[in-house]
């Protein structure tokens, strides 16, 4: 495109300038915006009949694997409570001055199962050291999630969560990026890391273990 | 764009033509054939190559690639609308399927070959209309031209006498034109006057609009995500990456960018057709739901349909889909309730909304549980075989195999929830019996009992947030109006040249050319034009010539109007 071409063909044209007028150009850019608006639209959704559902492969989202552990100035945890799988109300704000695990988990969900028992392991070993751990169960039934505890011998409670109120709660700080995922928060209520992705025993003892060590 | 051979323009040095043997790099005819081929260095070479890339030609064969590249799209089952049917695409094809999602045929609107198209076709479009933006400017701001000196030659000329001086004939005909909007110009014996430069503004606001489109879709593309989530009568969901079946964001996109809000489907009703040819088509679906945009604020009710999305936070919620959900509530061999609650089934074929799911208990006890089965809204029993006449639930039945042992899930592999496992697996020996609600089967060998204890609809979601869709609306509607305005505002001009004549009479003549008479009326418009000048310069009616085109290429030079920018 090299200069601009003040005139569009017209209905007629006195034959004096005609030669100076070269059609197409206006009526391309038309076209051109025609067919992008065309080709835009051909991925729209279809009627409602022929969508199945609402899932990729696996039918859940699964966190990209990553540890995140957050120096100073690390955000602190919003304040939340909600009822336990076992029916009484439970707030974080409850467990201040204590180093809290906080895991979002569910029972269908295959790395959660994986990692369920090295929860369960260091939940045991960091008890007498004053570490509480606390579930979320997400996108569950109370009748699984109980089945599941039995199963893996999990003895901290954990919130019943099925519409991810608490992730939810969580998603202005540190959301929740995927199933499962585990924050370590500070005696003094920080987010002092988070793990997406099941957790590893050697990995999660560290971060606990840096957690206690620090002051606040 | 196309490109005839401009005359040799001082701005527009155009490349020689390239060297033999370079297929498509013939310039376009007229070119001038003396241009010099001498030298043609990896600089001209550049400026060939852009030139090109930024011609109208290769803007629209971009744009047709991406048509034609958009096609697999629609044919082929894309993993990001409906990764079932991708499943399902490569259970019935084990040997083309790899193949075509190596060539990225499953994701086509993800795939690199289409990146690059559509990014060369930007490149292409940005490169094509921002230089024109400027020169559109310039044309906008443009002086008229000099007053040719063969008036009688323009299209239309008239011609008369008058007792008043050339320079008060000139001031007063200047004075006439100006009143009537006309941008002037003079000089020596002449007046010249051009208006509609509307169409030059037009024509820029167009190509600006053409830009803001092209950044509307860019702001969409890097801001934008897209979800999908199934929901069960009764349940809700909160817009969190955890929450959400599946999840494809912009390139700008994190988890943390995500509109907080919350919503419970309440209730779902389907109509269906019960009659005649297009029995069992759907009529109607009302998804009732409550939402709250975030967290603490006030639940609002809403009213779901096909075609009417809930709009919250600037993100746009679709109804796309719809099945049921069978209920179970499964003992183990232990006597413990270790499944209580809905299974969405997936529909596998629309007619009867058959539809298959698997539920999974791997938390019973002595071995694991597993169970895949057939839910038929209304069944019937063709031949022996059982099959769903109607979509809605008037004879809901669910058929299911039992499997006990390994599901596989323990070991932290990524599972399917739709799909079982059965290589860790074996069958329990159980007649087939059809349950309807209500109805219990005891699983053989000490594995408990399952009940069917009814069913719940369920809908799927499509969550779009697309930042860009309404600059690009608003961009798509400006560039029409600029394109309206181009073509229906004529730019015409009118000179004027008084001399004095014989017999001490001035003699006024009067030219007139259009450049395109889209919306015509032209010719009206001198009339009046040179009947008011003939009153002003107290002359009898004008004799208005209107040189027909033949008779104006007749002429041996053709009026020039000596702008370089005119036309090419």
């Amino acid at each position: 495109m090299s200069r601009p071409r003040p005139c569009p063909p017209g209905r007629s044209r006195p034959a004096a300038i005609r030669h100076r007028i070269t059609e197409p150009r206006r009526a391309t850019a038309a076209a051109l915006v025609a067919v992008a608006a065309l080709a835009l639209t051909a991925c729209s959704s279809g009627p409602i009949a022929q969508n199945t559902p609402a899932s990729n492969g696996q039918g859940f989202v699964a966190g990209t694997a990553g540890i995140t552990v957050f120096g100073h100035g690390s955000p602190q945890a919003p304040r939340v409570s909600g009822t336990t799988l076992g029916g009484s109300r439970l707030s974080l704000a409850q467990f201040r001055g204590h180093v809290l695990v906080l895991n979002f988990w569910g029972s269908w969900c295959t790395p959660c199962r994986a990692e369920a028992p090295v929860l369960a392991a260091l939940s045991q070993h960091f008890g007498a050291s004053g570490v509480r751990f606390l579930g979320v169960d997400i996108r569950d039934t109370p009748a699984t999630a109980e089945a599941f505890q039995r199963d893996f011998r999990i003895t901290y409670p954990s919130l019943n969560d099925p519409g991810d109120q608490i992730a939810l709660d969580f998603a202005s700080t540190v959301p929740p990026a995927g199933i499962p995922t585990t924050l370590v928060i500070s005696r003094s209520g920080r987010i002092a890391a988070r793990v997406i992705g099941g957790v590893s025993y050697q990995g999660l003892r560290s971060l606990i273990a840096a957690t206690l060590a620090q002051r606040s | 764009m196309t490109r005839p051979a401009p005359p040799a323009t001082p701005d527009l040095p155009a490349p020689g033509p390239p060297p033999a043997g370079q297929p498509g790099a013939a310039p376009p005819a007229g070119q001038p054939a003396a241009a010099p081929v001498a030298r043609f260095g990896p600089w001209a070479w550049c400026r060939w190559g852009w030139r090109q890339l930024t011609s109208m030609r290769t803007a629209l064969v971009l744009l047709f690639l991406l048509a034609v590249a958009s096609v697999p799209g629609s044919v082929l089952p894309q993993q990001g609308i409906d990764p079932q049917a991708v499943q399902q695409y490569y259970a019935s094809h084990p040997a083309l399927a790899p193949w075509l999602a190596r060539l990225s045929l499953f994701n086509v609107f993800a795939a690199p070959w289409f990146a690059a198209v559509y990014l060369l076709l930007f490149l292409s479009l940005a490169g094509c209309v921002i230089p024109r933006t400027f020169r559109l400017a310039g044309a906008a701001r443009q002086r008229p031209p000099r007053a040719p000196r063969q008036l009688a030659r323009l299209p239309l000329a008239a011609r008369y006498q008058t007792a008043l001086s050339p320079d008060e004939a000139l001031a007063s005909a200047a004075a006439l034109l100006s009143g009537r909007r006309f941008r002037l110009r003079t000089g020596d014996g002449w007046v010249s006057a051009e208006k509609g430069y509307l169409r030059e503004a037009g024509n820029l606001l167009f190509h600006l609009a053409l830009l803001a489109l092209l950044a509307a879709i860019c702001l969409g593309g890097m801001f934008g995500y897209k979800a999908n989530r199934l929901l069960v009568v009764g349940g809700s969901f909160a817009n969190t990456v955890t929450d959400l079946d599946a999840f494809h964001p912009g390139r700008a996109v994190s988890s943390a960018d995500l509109q907080p809000f919350s919503m419970t489907l309440d209730r779902f009703a389907a109509s269906y057709i019960s009659s005649g040819q297009l029995r069992g088509q759907p009529s109607r679906f009302d998804a009732y739901i409550r939402y709250s945009p975030q967290p603490g604020a006030a639940w609002r009710r809403y009213d779901l349909r096909v075609n009417h999305p809930l709009s919250v936070d600037g993100l746009r919620v679709f109804l796309i889909g719809h099945g049921y959900a069978p209920m179970f509530r499964i003992t183990d061999g232990t006597g413990a309730v270790v499944f209580d609650g809905p299974v969405p089934f997936i529909a596998v074929e629309q007619a009867g909304l058959t539809s298959e799911g698997v539920i999974k208990v791997p938390d019973a006890r002595p071995r694991q549980l597993g169970f895949a089965g057939v839910f038929l809204p209304t069944a019937v029993d063709v031949n022996g075989r059982l099959g769903s006449a109607f979509p809605a639930p008037l004879n809901p039945v669910v058929s299911l195999v039992s499997y006990a042992g390994n599901l596989g899930m323990n070991s932290g592999a990524p599972q399917s929830v739709y799909q079982l496992d059965t290589a860790g697996l074996h069958q329990l020996p159980l007649p087939p019996r059809p349950l309807a609600p209500g109805q219990s089967v005891k699983l053989p060998d000490g594995n408990g009992t399952l009940t069917f204890t009814g069913y719940r609809p369920w809908i799927s979601l499509a969550i779009t947030y697309d930042p860009g869709t309404l600059p690009a609306l608003i961009a798509g509607l400006t560039a029409l109006a600029g394109l309206l305005l181009s073509f229906l505002v004529r730019r015409r001009r009118v000179f004027v040249r008084a001399a004095a004549g014989p017999g001490g009479a001035t003699v006024v003549e009067l030219g007139g050319l259009t450049r395109s008479d889209a919306s015509g009326g032209f010719e009206d418009e001198f009339g009046r034009l040179a009947a008011a000048l003939a009153q002003a310069h107290q002359a009898g009616p004008p004799a208005v010539t209107l040189t027909s085109p033949a008779q104006a290429t007749a002429g041996a030079e053709p009026p020039v109007l000596d702008e370089t920018t005119e036309g090419e």
